[in-house]
């Protein structure tokens, strides 16, 4: 190997290698992370079930206010319970294996209760969607 | 004018007046009487008028204010109500500050008249006083002049009915006079001033209200009493006949403390007993209920009775208003609602009262529920719910007029409705079950209600408690006085306040009298309840309320046998078993799931707003 060929084999490895390392952070493929957002028609939501389809390995709260309780139902569907001052924006977030497959993952609004405990009667107005 | 004065008659001296007021001996009435205690009627004594300067005949017509006849102090006014509807008007001129009294003699003549008098102010219009009978069927009142001018006197016959030919009736009017008799020694209107009596003696006065006396009078006694005695102190005036309302306080040695207090023991005469713990001279009051009225003559009896093992009962708090319903709470904390407040009150271990509750009218009995917040039944109608913050909001609306209120071993409410004279369970997020007649129970029943160690309802009806076993009520115990809102132990011992015997007693579970008294005082104790340390457990230790007082006071712990029932005892729930059950993995029973219910939304199913609000019992921030 010449000098020139030896130093473009590093080049090219170290490219690759970089390439590779980079890749749990990557949007494009791989494992990563997807946020559930909500959309409320209300300011006063303060806990909501919900349930998660799609290949998830973990489920975690978007933020510190909020208490995040997740049952496992099959290795596709995750259901849980959000307890916290809920307002539009991102509650949840997926880890999951492959972030390319965002658009596969579905989410859905089960109950809601508002701040003074009493449950909503009626869910029109809000929307969960996974996003990357 | 006739047609208004008549009426008058009509509506405050006939059958209007009567149909509104509660039967007496029945809890209403009880409730009304401590409610309005300081509302006050007309009374009467046995008196005799004076000889009068003039007599002036009546000049019909005058039976109108337009129309009235004209009299002075002094005279003797007489005329004859005749026809049926007759009705004579009379005007005398009064100065402020004077003792005004008119009465009638007619029954005392042979007349057939049934006498009522009526005192209009100088507007002519306004009532300032109402007699129907006081010495038999003649009329009486007695008025402090509160600005000088021309005041009316209409007389008129009971129902409109007893004026004929033959009605004739003389009207006595003057100034109150006071007889002098009796064994007191007036002025005795201070503790410097009082008349000196012993234990074991009775003295003799009259409550005279005169000019010089502008709050009234009221006579001291003086008693010297050891440490280790119970006074028992009795004041009978109406028992003689007389219609006055004697009021009967004690005061400590320094002559401003009261130590207890009582009207209308018996009928409206008084009594009360009091356990001294120090060697002094303590100090009996006796004066009328209503500051002024008619003169009355009475007699006090000043006597001592043993103690009960549950003396000397200790005083907790004070300044409670009217308190009626007692609860403690799962830290400890002592509950009371105080029914002329509107308020419900809480007394920490350290005796600290605060304000938990307002805006609830008339607070009545109060009880925790399965979800650990205080239920409050209210004389305007239904039951009230007290978040652990002190949010009052109206929670058990369909029953007429709830009074008692308990909570089962289950969490199910049981409510006393005096309305339809009923038994009602709820389960226990609130929503109605059924319902028992328990108009067969007879008296007054059913009143206060407690839950026994079998987690069956138990209620009074006046001197009974009966139990409802099985859909019928079964009769537990027949005792001699009224028994108010009774407790059990663990033994299903019951610890019973006697209020109009100002005494609690004890029985043991089938009705036997196991202390009479059990403790005494300090008036007319009307709710007990056992205390709990601050994990919730009950102990052996009894509180109880007096609303004559507005006390809270500890039985003496030593003579209380068990602790109490533990009642309502909320279940263990782990947390991730509550979890998975919202998100359908099962784990929990019926009982559990109403019990978050009734934690949270109580909307009859287990939601997420009620893991919210569990997560909060968890964190303790309901406590």
């Amino acid at each position: 190997m010449t000098r020139a060929r030896w130093m473009f084999a590093m080049v090219t490895a170290l490219l690759v290698s970089v390439s590779c390392s980079d890749q749990p952070t990557n949007p494009g493929s791989g494992p990563g992370t997807l946020a559930v957002r909500l959309t409320t028609p209300h300011g006063d939501d303060g806990a909501m079930t919900f349930q998660v389809d799609g290949p998830v390995d973990n489920v975690s709260a978007a933020n510190g206010s909020l208490r995040l309780f997740t049952r496992r139902v099959d290795g596709s569907t995750v259901v849980g319970v959000v307890i916290g001052p809920l307002a539009n924006g991102a509650i949840i977030m997926l880890h999951v294996p492959d972030v390319s497959a965002a658009e596969a993952y579905t989410a859905s609004v089960r109950e809601v209760a508002d701040l003074d405990d009493a449950l909503r009667a009626s869910l029109v107005g809000y929307v969960l969607t996974v996003t990357r | 004018m006739r047609i208004a004065i008549l009426a008058v008659f009509a509506l405050i001296g006939a059958t209007p007046v009567l149909a509104q007021t509660p039967r007496a001996g029945s809890w209403q009435d009880a409730v009304r009487r401590l409610r309005d205690a300081h509302v006050g009627h007309p009374i009467r004594s046995g008196r005799v008028a004076a000889s009068p300067a003039a007599i002036i005949a009546e000049s019909e017509p005058n039976d109108s204010i337009r129309t009235a006849d004209s009299i002075a102090l002094g005279d003797q006014a007489v005329g004859v109500l005749n026809p049926a509807r007759d009705v004579d008007v009379w005007f005398v001129d009064l100065t402020e500050g004077q003792l005004f009294s008119v009465d009638v003699d007619a029954q005392v003549l042979g007349s057939p008249l049934d006498a009522q008098l009526v005192l209009f102010a100088p507007d002519g219009r306004t009532v300032l006083a109402f007699n129907d009978d006081f010495n038999d069927l003649d009329s009486r009142i007695s008025f402090r002049v509160p600005a000088s001018g021309r005041y009316f006197v209409a007389i008129g016959s009971f129902g409109g009915n007893t004026g004929s030919p033959l009605a004739r009736y003389a009207l006595n009017f003057g100034t109150v006079t006071c007889s002098g008799l009796g064994t007191e020694r007036e002025p005795n209107d201070s503790p410097a001033t009082a008349t000196r009596i012993a234990i074991g003696d009775s003295g003799t006065g009259e409550i005279c209200p005169v000019v010089e006396r502008p709050t009234g009078d009221v006579d001291y006694w003086a008693i010297t009493a050891q440490a280790g005695t119970t006074l028992d102190l009795a004041v009978d005036a109406a028992s003689f006949g007389f219609v006055g309302d004697p009021i009967l306080a004690l005061y400590a040695p320094d002559g401003t403390t009261r130590l207890a207090f009582n009207n209308d023991f018996i009928g409206s005469d008084s009594r009360l007993q009091f356990s001294i713990t120090t060697t002094g001279t303590y100090y009996a009051t006796v004066a009328n209920v209503l500051g002024f009225g008619d003169p009355f003559r009475y007699t006090l009896h000043v006597g001592t009775i043993v103690p009960g093992p549950g003396d000397p009962i200790t005083v907790r708090a004070e300044n409670l208003g009217i308190p009626l319903g007692l609860a403690v709470g799962n830290t400890g904390d002592v509950f009371v609602s105080d029914v002329s407040g509107g308020r419900v009150l809480r007394i920490s271990a350290e005796n600290r009262v605060t304000t938990f509750a307002t805006g609830i009218p008339s607070p009545v009995s109060v009880a925790f529920d399965a979800s650990g917040q205080l239920l409050v039944t209210s004389l305007a109608g239904g039951v009230y719910r007290v978040t652990p913050q002190g949010q009052a909001t109206r929670f058990i609306t369909d029953g007429i007029f709830p009074f008692w209120i308990a909570v089962a071993p289950d969490g199910r409410i049981w409510i006393t409705d005096l309305g339809n004279r009923s038994v009602r369970r709820y389960s226990a997020t609130g929503q109605f079950e059924t319902s028992f007649d328990a108009i067969g129970i007879g008296q007054s029943g059913p009143g206060p209600l407690a839950i026994g160690p079998s987690g069956e309802p138990y209620v009074s009806n006046g001197t009974e408690i009966w139990r409802l076993r099985n859909g019928r009520f079964e009769r537990v115990l027949a005792g001699q006085s009224l028994i108010w809102a009774f407790a059990f132990d663990v033994a299903g011992n019951i610890y019973a306040p006697l209020p109009t015997a100002g005494t609690l007693k004890l029985f043991d579970s089938t009705g036997v009298v196991l202390a009479d008294p059990f403790a005494v005082g300090p008036d007319a104790p009307q709710a007990v309840a056992f205390g709990r340390d601050a994990t919730g457990a009950t102990l052996a230790r009894v509180f109880a309320i007096d609303p004559q007082v507005g006390r809270l006071f500890e039985i003496n712990p030593a003579a209380v046998r068990q602790r109490g029932l533990p009642g309502y005892v909320a279940p263990s729930l782990a947390l991730d078993v509550v979890v998975a059950a919202l998100l359908g993995a099962g784990g929990l029973s019926l009982a559990d799931r109403q019990y978050l219910d009734a934690v949270g939304n109580h909307n009859g199913h287990y939601d997420v707003g009620d893991l919210r609000a569990y997560l909060r019992v968890l964190q303790g921030s309901n406590r």
